[in-house]
């Protein structure tokens, strides 16, 4: 089975946009591109051709669930599992977010040392569904 | 009752005669009321129009009208007023009294009118003047308060025949002329217009009716059932949801805006931290690490209070709701100790169950998560206070009517003092640091509100605070499934 090797993040913060891209590849070996929002997203995504899309959920401009219905619009995303990252706040909410379609859900504050890592099981499960 | 206070009569004295109306006047007086006179029967007539006295006091001898065509006259006059007539006649025939009373007459007196018969009867008519008073003031106040209250409240039977409603009630959901609004809807006429049936009110906390202008109200609904000679009544208290709603959405929207923009920097900090600590930025010498892992340290602990803060927030809130179903409880016990494991292995810690029967159909109504996260609590509580090698034992104990869950470790136990501090705001135990994992003084605050909120008790148990070996808490629900005879003994 391919291993998980290019992740594409999207997400506003310029600083945790630093801390992912040094999370998944200095400490974790994979390809990542971050992109600072929704659209930069969408106009990459075919080129970059990731195994697996981080996405933050409260963003300016697309939010994170309004990113991911327009991804899957594209044939690039076919099979591609989405992780949501996300300050955690209600139940519901998180149960609301997962009914949109994502593999998982990663929690603000996130470890770094473990990102890459704990990105794998939702990779395997997206493969797998 | 308390004794009345004596209320004072406005009586109209009326005889043609002047002597026995002076008389009559003098005997009033004396008994401790007011008088005024009449002379005639136009004359009386007259004075009860303009000045409503309480009492008439007929005497009908000479009268140039019949006196008993004066008291109907009298009592069509004032048809919904409290006035009382009492008629004085010489003859004091049973027919005659019959007669005055058929009039409309309250009483009936002999002439000459014997002025301590007369006294006892004005206090007898005082005093349930005074309590008639009385009963029409609180009538009226409770209609007041009825008629002006927010909440549409509506009277039915048991067939959904709307008997009474106030004018919220009408406003929203009668779509009659106002003018028309005092005739009975036929049978449950009125409920269909409301598009819900009386099972559905009756049983249901909240529903949703039609209103007049077409709208769907979303109304929270409370109930009343009373009996009036044997026949049941409900009276529906219903309360428009819609600003309810609009502020849960407000406070649900601050918490998540607050959440994220506290998280945020955190995620920063705390990722910055972590991959400098990690080495991944470069390996640091051991002073700058030994600092780097003092912040990582803090950090997470700040990590925690926010999310204890903001659960609390949740908690606390009016709009907390609660998800609970019947469930075995077995299962979620084993899955309270699998999730404190990794916890306590850190720190040298064995896990043991005691009597929990994973596939045993002991059941209780709970909220899954929120059971869970009060197990994490205890468990990493207990974890924390003991010592390496010790075991922390999880314990399912069973009654007739109740289930109890404790947890129990072999630390060194709760000081005598603080006992009573354990369940309240941000109070923390000396040498609560332990593995790196500081308390935020909210844990056992929070377990408890949640136990209570599913209707169960938490408790630090008494017999094993005094011991100088460990502490044990436990939490109690009552069971939601009893056994009965029969599953006991087997």
């Amino acid at each position: 089975m391919k291993k998980l090797n290019r992740v594409m993040c999207v997400e506003d913060d310029p600083d945790i946009r630093l801390l992912v891209e040094l999370s998944l590849s200095t400490v974790g070996q994979l390809d990542v591109l971050c992109c600072a929002d929704g659209s930069a997203a969408l106009a990459s995504i075919t080129a970059f051709a990731p195994d697996l899309v981080l996405l933050d959920v409260m963003m300016p401009g697309l939010n994170g669930p309004q990113t991911l219905q327009a991804l899957r619009q594209l044939p690039a995303m076919q099979g591609v599992p989405v992780v949501f990252m996300t300050a955690k706040a209600m139940p519901a909410e998180l149960e609301s977010l997962l009914l949109h379609g994502a593999a998982g859900m990663i929690i603000k504050p996130f470890d770094p040392m473990t990102l890459a890592r704990d990105l794998q099981p939702f990779w395997k499960y997206g493969r797998g569904s | 009752m308390n004794t009345l206070i004596p209320f004072v009569l406005d009586i109209l004295v009326v005889s043609d005669s002047t002597d026995s109306l002076a008389t009559l006047y003098a005997q009033v007086l004396a008994s401790g009321h007011e008088a005024s006179t009449a002379q005639s029967a136009s004359e009386a007539l007259a004075y009860v129009q303009d000045h409503e006295p309480d009492l008439v006091l007929l005497d009908l001898e000479n009268s140039d009208l019949d006196g008993f065509e004066l008291t109907r006259r009298l009592r069509r006059l004032h048809e919904d007023r409290l006035l009382k007539v009492i008629v004085i006649a010489s003859s004091h025939s049973d027919e005659r009294v019959i007669q005055a009373l058929q009039s409309g007459a309250d009483d009936c007196l002999p002439r000459p009118v014997n002025a301590a018969l007369l006294g006892a009867k004005l206090r007898y008519f005082s005093d349930v003047m005074l309590l008639q008073s009385r009963l029409a003031r609180l009538a009226q106040r409770q209609l007041d308060i009825v008629d002006n209250i927010a909440d549409a409240v509506i009277t039915l039977d048991v067939n959904g025949h709307v008997e009474d409603m106030n004018s919220i009630a009408r406003v929203l959901f009668d779509p009659r002329l106002p003018s028309d609004q005092a005739f009975p809807w036929q049978g449950d006429d009125f409920l269909n217009l409301l598009g819900v049936t009386l099972a559905e009110l009756l049983t249901q906390r909240e529903c949703t009716v039609l209103c007049t202008d077409g709208r769907s109200l979303e109304v929270d609904v409370r109930h009343i059932e009373w009996r009036e000679k044997g026949f049941l009544r409900y009276t529906l208290l219903l309360r428009d949801l819609t600003e309810r709603r609009a502020v849960e959405l407000l406070q649900n929207e601050f918490l998540a805006t607050v959440s994220h923009e506290l998280r945020t920097p955190l995620t920063s900090v705390l990722g910055s931290l972590g991959l400098l600590a990690g080495g991944a930025a470069g390996s640091l010498p051991p002073a700058a690490m030994q600092l780097a892992m003092v912040a990582q340290r803090n950090g997470r602990r700040l990590s925690r209070l926010i999310d204890d803060i903001l659960d609390l927030t949740k908690i606390q809130s009016d709009q907390f709701v609660l998800h609970q179903r019947t469930q075995p409880v077995g299962p979620l016990l084993v899955e309270a100790l699998v999730a404190s494991q990794a916890y306590a292995s850190s720190l040298s810690v064995k896990l043991e169950a005691e009597g929990i029967d994973v596939h045993g159909d002991t059941e209780l109504r709970l909220d899954t998560d929120r059971f869970l996260q009060v197990l994490a609590n205890l468990l990493s509580n207990a974890i924390k206070h003991s010592p390496a090698g010790e075991v922390v034992r999880l314990r399912l104990s069973l009654t007739v009517s109740a289930l109890r869950v404790s947890v129990i470790d072999r630390g060194p136990g709760i000081a005598a003092g603080f006992h009573s501090q354990l369940f309240k705001q941000f109070s923390k135990a000396e040498g609560d640091n332990r593995g790196g994992h500081a308390s935020t003084g909210l844990g056992l605050y929070i377990s408890r509100l949640l136990v209570e909120r599913m209707g169960g008790e938490i408790a630090a148990d008494a017999a094993v605070a005094h011991r100088s070996v460990g502490a044990s808490f436990s939490v109690t629900f009552p069971l939601a499934y009893r056994p009965t005879l029969n599953t006991l003994a087997s």
